[in-house]
């Protein structure tokens, strides 16, 4: 019996399925009530449902191929498991291979046995629990203080409460702290190298920049043709259609423009301009 | 009416006893494991594993709690903590709703808007998981593999991402966006492999640095 992949581990992936949709949900039916209360309108909460839930649909994907990336060191449902819960795409992969060298091994090993099994799930649920140890402490702490600075909440009365800075500061400090998390992932795609990821060169700024162009056209067209009901799926669309873009564009031009990247990793492990993949 | 300062004050009270069953939960993963089958990892072993995960995951836990939880608002944080996965979909999924609404963060309305978006988008992605996991295991593994045709379209699904969630935000502010952009250019031509998640701190930073100096100047208002 391949203990990886056996009715026990499935036993706890269901536990944890089971746990992260149930609060889920019922986030989002407190959510709801209390937006019924507050006079939104029932069509746009679902309307956020909906282009959420497409939004989440290709992303889901990339991170179901990590799953299946792991699969082959760590069998399907401790990755399906640690993924689910808290895992991020990018940190599972590090941490599995960080805990697997302490063993002396590698991701390449397909045949741990359950003593190294365990340790990496140990070492990989101990490196992601604390942010679930902190938020308890912290997050209401953060949201005050939050208030306090930028306003917003409810005071007492029911009205909004006043921060210390004008609202009109707060709405710009705001957008440019969600700018800053966008200007990572759009300066890496332009100018960023990645081992285990394509490294910035002609496909990421083509994607790139199909992206932002279906996206205004998309804007432009909703507005220009009053297409409300079309409005939420402008993102998931576009995003789809840059994807659309890179399968397109890997079929049709030749490898020296799709392999073509600023800088890459030579064979002796060091950063070069002017590189192909 | 309700005092609606309750709702937010509830969303705390129900997001820690969440936040803590998702602790006995994640554990009892590696807990039942080693029970059934009495392989419990000696100490040494586990504590040099250990060693090398915590440093930097519990680093970044602090830093990305802290960034992170005012932007979700109160019962989204909660909820993507639990669920994972915040900067490549929570977040933008969260910021987009947002966008289009035209609430803002701050408001309880933004709040809800953010709570329902982030919500639909876990529940979306556990089942997507789930599912492929189970049912297409075999076939996903096929169309995301290297040399496959629809294989770039997942190999570039970051840049197809923050491309479409970027734009709408750049052509409204993008006296604000020119500066982070370049900064993090800049950096990454001299440290090409920088994680984007300590990247985004910088980007953070360079972002509110150049909005305030740009209303002092009253070059954005």
């Amino acid at each position: 019996m391949d203990f990886k992949n056996s009715g026990i581990m499935y036993a706890l992936a269901a536990l944890v399925v089971v746990f992260v949709t149930a609060q889920s949900l019922f986030f989002l039916v407190k959510a709801w009530k209390r937006g019924k209360e507050l006079g939104i309108e029932a069509a746009k909460m679902k309307q956020t449902v909906i282009s959420s839930a497409l939004f989440s649909v290709a992303p889901a994907i990339s991170i179901l191929a990590t799953v299946l990336a792991l699969a082959s060191a760590l069998g399907y449902v401790l990755p399906w498991i640690r993924l689910s819960v808290i895992g991020n795409l990018a940190y599972e992969t590090v941490a599995a291979e960080a805990a697997l060298e302490a063993l002396g091994t590698s991701m390449a090993n397909s045949d741990l046995n359950t003593i190294e099994f365990s340790t990496v799930a140990w070492a990989m649920t101990v490196g992601s629990c604390f942010p679930l140890v902190l938020l308890p402490f912290l997050c209401k702490r953060i949201h005050k203080a939050m208030h306090k600075v930028l306003g917003g909440g409810t005071a007492e009365n029911g009205a909004p409460k006043k921060g210390k800075i004008s609202a009109n500061v707060g709405d710009v400090l705001g957008a440019a702290a969600f700018i800053g998390i966008m200007a990572a992932f759009i300066s890496r795609s332009i100018m960023g190298v990645q081992k285990d990821g394509p490294s910035a060169g002609f496909m990421t700024i083509a994607v790139l920049l199909s992206a932002m162009v279906f996206t205004v056209a998309l804007d432009l067209l909703c507005k220009k043709k009053h297409l409300t009901k079309l409005e939420p799926f402008v993102l998931p669309i576009a995003m789809f259609g840059a994807m659309g873009i890179a399968v397109l564009l890997t079929q049709t031009l030749p490898p020296e423009w799709t392999e073509f990247v600023w800088r890459s990793f030579n064979e002796n492990g060091e950063i070069v301009w002017r590189g192909t993949v | 009416m309700k005092n609606p300062r309750t709702y937010i004050d509830k969303m705390h009270m129900w997001g820690r006893i969440w936040s803590v069953s998702a602790l006995c939960v994640l554990f009892a993963v590696p807990l039942v494991f080693s029970l059934y089958y009495n392989a419990f990892p000696p100490f040494n072993t586990f504590l040099s594993a250990a060693l090398k995960i915590i440093p930097i995951y519990w680093l970044t836990a602090i830093v990305e709690v802290v960034t992170y939880t005012p932007m979700l608002g109160a019962g989204g944080t909660y909820l993507s903590f639990v669920t994972g996965n915040i900067t490549n979909l929570k977040l933008p999924c969260a910021l987009s709703a947002l966008d289009r609404s035209g609430y803002k963060a701050t408001s309880e309305e933004g709040e809800v808007v953010s709570t329902i978006a982030i919500a639909s988008s876990a529940i979306t992605t556990t089942l997507i998981i789930a599912v492929g996991v189970l049912a297409f295991g075999p076939s996903i593994v096929k169309i995301t593999a290297p040399g496959s045709v629809l294989a770039p379209a997942f190999e570039y699904v970051i840049p197809a991402l923050f491309g479409a969630l970027g734009a709408s935000y750049f052509a409204k502010h993008w006296k604000l966006s020119i500066f982070p952009i370049a900064v993090g250019v800049l950096v990454y031509v001299f440290v090409p492999t920088l994680a984007v998640g300590t990247m985004i701190f910088v980007t953070i930073v360079a972002a509110i640095a150049g909005a305030l100096v740009m209303l002092k100047l009253k070059v954005v208002e």
